[in-house]
């Protein structure tokens, strides 16, 4: 989870680092009681990178400017995100601009020390001149001015940078962080370091143990981790689209329980010259507690269906392994999404479109561009064939349904491959 | 290493649907679970799996213990294997997923220095088809044979196992490294564990993209590996972005505002065909490399 700009900074004020008065805006109207003294600088509070250069960061002189500002501010989407929040920051004069972060590097399984002197939002000069300290033991404050060393500082401003990296370090270990990160540290004339913008990933899945981190979560995702079991069954959690899909002209579909299993069914199509248009990931099995039956068996129906409203697909191939409940529970839940659609096929009535859940921006953006109403109520009725790979479910008690339906059911992935491939040709 | 039907096994942290659901399972499975530790329930039955509030009290009662499974949130994670090694267990089985790596680190430290064989986080564990089943993986998938699987991802296991079984062959061990960041034992020691296991003839590493073999580990079956190894690495078609793991290109993607799609899986074929090991692009073609590996030997 990302934090927004001025939550980093509360975090920051917590151990220490050196901030500039500031104070957040939900309404261009607050401006008009604002503390901080002008110039102040106002900032789009969006977890999305490149604001500066987006337009969301304004200078302003005097109340008057400041709120025309705010109000372009909420009104400019940054990356697709408008912001609730901006915060209104007093504005300071930096000589020089630092960079500054601490990650995890997960190949040497150590936290790593990062900084660069030349900081700020040009890019290639920051990179060019970041440098690494890995930390190897326990930290020590050395291991600070090592970094500070390597990024060319001499004099003082070895000592005071080493001190911000410390504070850092602290609330990297104590909050659990991924990343924290403060780009532009700036300084003064006189040496004087402000963190002036400031970015903290944190590891979501221990957000039990920092309750105030907690309260910043996005609204949506606020039931997920912490929800009692009464609400998380209420929520059936999300699709997963892979959007990776460059390629024009794809008509196969496909619908998995694991990313790897959609890996190798995608991997197996193409070589065998299929080419895949969208593909999902419904039913995942969750971190710590089973997935409730009600909810797999609604998101392979939500799956089906925003798989089948797509012009483009002629064939979706499911592919489903897991325990024998849960591949039973697939069986019947396709069957169930299959039945009421050929009933209604029979008696040759327009299939009501229903209201569709979120849909991944690929899918929005290709939606977008289905032409009338009309048309796609013919794409829905146009034949459409189902692949289905399970292992270990027991088909004999709904297998004379399947005879009506347009779906074939296997247990070899390779025949539903092949199964797939000629119905593509075919049809 | 001891997985043998004889040893003893701990579950620890079942106190979630996902636990105590794999738990009975296990013990139906016929594995040696000899107990399950859940503080403030000492002295109950889960199933008929006798219950302790400590591991330690567990290991009085019921004598030297080999491996725990670990089903515990993540953020107890850490404390639940401390806990174990503390009471003397040198196998451990974390199944629980996105343990905080911080945590990890100091596990692994701790299991460095106390020669504790770690298997995840994330792990969906171990079987030895017939005989032993630890974790989460779907021991229906897997048969008795001679071929010992590696993997990060159980479901590519499963894929992997299905086609060997289609072709009449099975194996002898199946073992899930973890989805997690940080994981305690690499491909490179379980290629050692099974290049030493008597029931092994074949070796199978099953990587994915965004996987975690690298020049090293080809390096590594090179020079220490006599056994046949068979690579098979799914999503070669798939355009997936990548995901990286070093601190310097995790900060780079950042700043940049991009993750560049490049495909690091045409230099690990080339560096493995460099060290004749065979590289399999499907499941069935798993099973045809396997065969022709036993033909040889």
């Amino acid at each position: 989870m990302d934090l927004l700009e001025y939550q980093a900074k509360q975090l920051f004020s917590k151990v220490g680092i050196p901030l500039l008065p500031s104070q957040t805006i939900e309404d261009p109207r607050e401006l008009k009681q604002l503390q901080i003294p002008y110039p102040v600088v106002l900032k789009s509070q969006v977890r999305a990178g490149g604001r500066g250069k987006a337009g969301g960061i304004h200078f302003v002189e005097n109340t008057i400017d400041a709120i025309a500002a705010a109000r372009s501010i909420f009104n400019l989407p940054i990356m697709g995100q408008y912001p609730q929040v901006l915060l209104a920051e007093a504005r300071y004069n930096s000589q020089e601009e630092f960079f500054l972060a601490i990650v995890l590097d997960y190949q040497l399984q150590r936290p790593v020390l990062l900084g660069s002197a030349k900081g700020g939002i040009e890019i290639e000069p920051l990179l060019e001149n970041l440098q690494k300290v890995v930390v190897k033991e326990e930290f020590s404050l050395f291991y600070a001015r090592r970094l500070a060393i390597k990024m060319g500082l001499a004099g003082e401003l070895i000592d005071s940078v080493s001190a911000i990296v410390e504070k850092m370090y602290r609330l990297f270990v104590e909050q659990d962080l991924d990343i924290v990160e403060i780009n532009p540290l700036g300084v003064s004339s006189e040496g004087e370091l402000m963190a002036l913008d400031g970015k903290i990933t944190v590891n979501e899945s221990v957000l039990v143990r920092h309750p105030d981190l907690l309260l910043f979560q996005e609204p949506q995702n606020i039931s997920q981790p912490q929800a009692k079991v009464s609400q998380s069954s209420i929520l059936t959690p999300e699709l997963r689209w892979l959007d990776w899909n460059e390629e024009e002209g794809g008509n196969i579909g496909i619908i998995s329980n694991s990313l790897n299993l959609a890996l190798v069914t995608w991997d197996l199509i193409s070589q065998n010259k299929g080419k895949i248009d969208s593909c999902v990931l419904v039913g995942q099995e969750t971190a710590l507690d089973l997935q409730p039956n009600s909810h797999i068996t609604r998101q392979i129906h939500l799956a089906l269906q925003q798989l089948m409203e797509l012009r483009e697909l002629k064939i979706v191939v499911a592919n489903f392994l897991g325990n024998p409940e849960f591949t039973q529970i697939v069986a019947q839940a396709i069957v169930d999404y299959l039945k009421p659609q050929q009933e209604l096929k029979n008696q040759a009535e327009e299939r009501s479109r229903r209201v569709t859940g979120s849909v991944s921006r690929s899918r929005q953006k290709r939606r977008s561009q289905q032409p009338s109403s009309k048309q796609k109520a013919i794409a829905t009725q146009r034949p459409f064939s189902l692949v289905v790979r399970l292992v270990g479910a027991e088909i004999e008690p709904i297998k004379e349904h399947l005879a009506q339906m347009p779906v074939y059911f296997t247990d070899d992935l390779e025949e539903a491959v092949n199964k797939t491939i000629s119905l593509t040709k075919s049809s | 290493m001891n997985w043998t039907p004889e040893s003893k096994i701990l579950v620890q942290g079942i106190g979630n649907t996902r636990g105590s659901y794999y738990a009975t399972r296990m013990k139906a499975y016929g594995t040696n679970i000899v107990a399950a530790i859940i503080a403030g329930k000492g002295g109950q039955l889960l199933d008929d799996i006798p219950v302790f509030d400590l591991v330690e009290q567990a290991i009085e009662e019921l004598g030297e213990v080999q491996t725990t499974a670990i089903f515990a949130r993540p953020e107890s994670v850490l404390d639940a294997a401390l806990e174990a090694i503390a009471a003397g267990i040198r196998q451990i089985v974390l199944v629980s997923r996105g343990v905080p790596s911080l945590d990890m680190i100091s596990l692994l430290e701790k299991a460095r220095s106390t020669n504790t064989l770690i298997l995840g986080g994330g792990s969906a564990g171990i079987i030895i088809p017939e005989k032993v089943w630890i974790g989460t993986v779907e021991p229906q998938y897997y048969t008795l044979g001679k071929v010992g699987l590696i993997s990060r991802s159980h479901s590519l296991s499963y894929e992997v196992a299905i086609a060997l079984n289609q072709a009449g062959l099975g194996e002898s061990i199946a073992i899930n490294l973890g989805t997690d960041r940080i994981i305690g034992s690499s491909f490179e020691q379980w290629l050692q564990i099974l290049e030493q296991d008597k029931d092994t003839e074949v070796i199978v590493l099953i990587e994915q993209p965004n996987g975690n073999i690298s020049p090293d580990s080809v390096e590594y079956i090179a020079n220490n590996i006599n056994k046949p190894v068979i690579v098979y690495i799914a999503g070669l078609e798939v355009p997936m972005p990548r995901d990286f793991t070093d601190a310097l290109s995790i900060i780079t993607t950042q700043i940049s505002h991009s993750v560049p799609v490049t495909n690091r899986n045409q230099q690990i074929i080339a560096a493995l065909k460099k060290a004749r090991v065979s590289v399999a692009k499907r499941p069935s073609q798993v099973s045809q490399l396997v065969e022709r590996a036993l033909k040889k030997t």
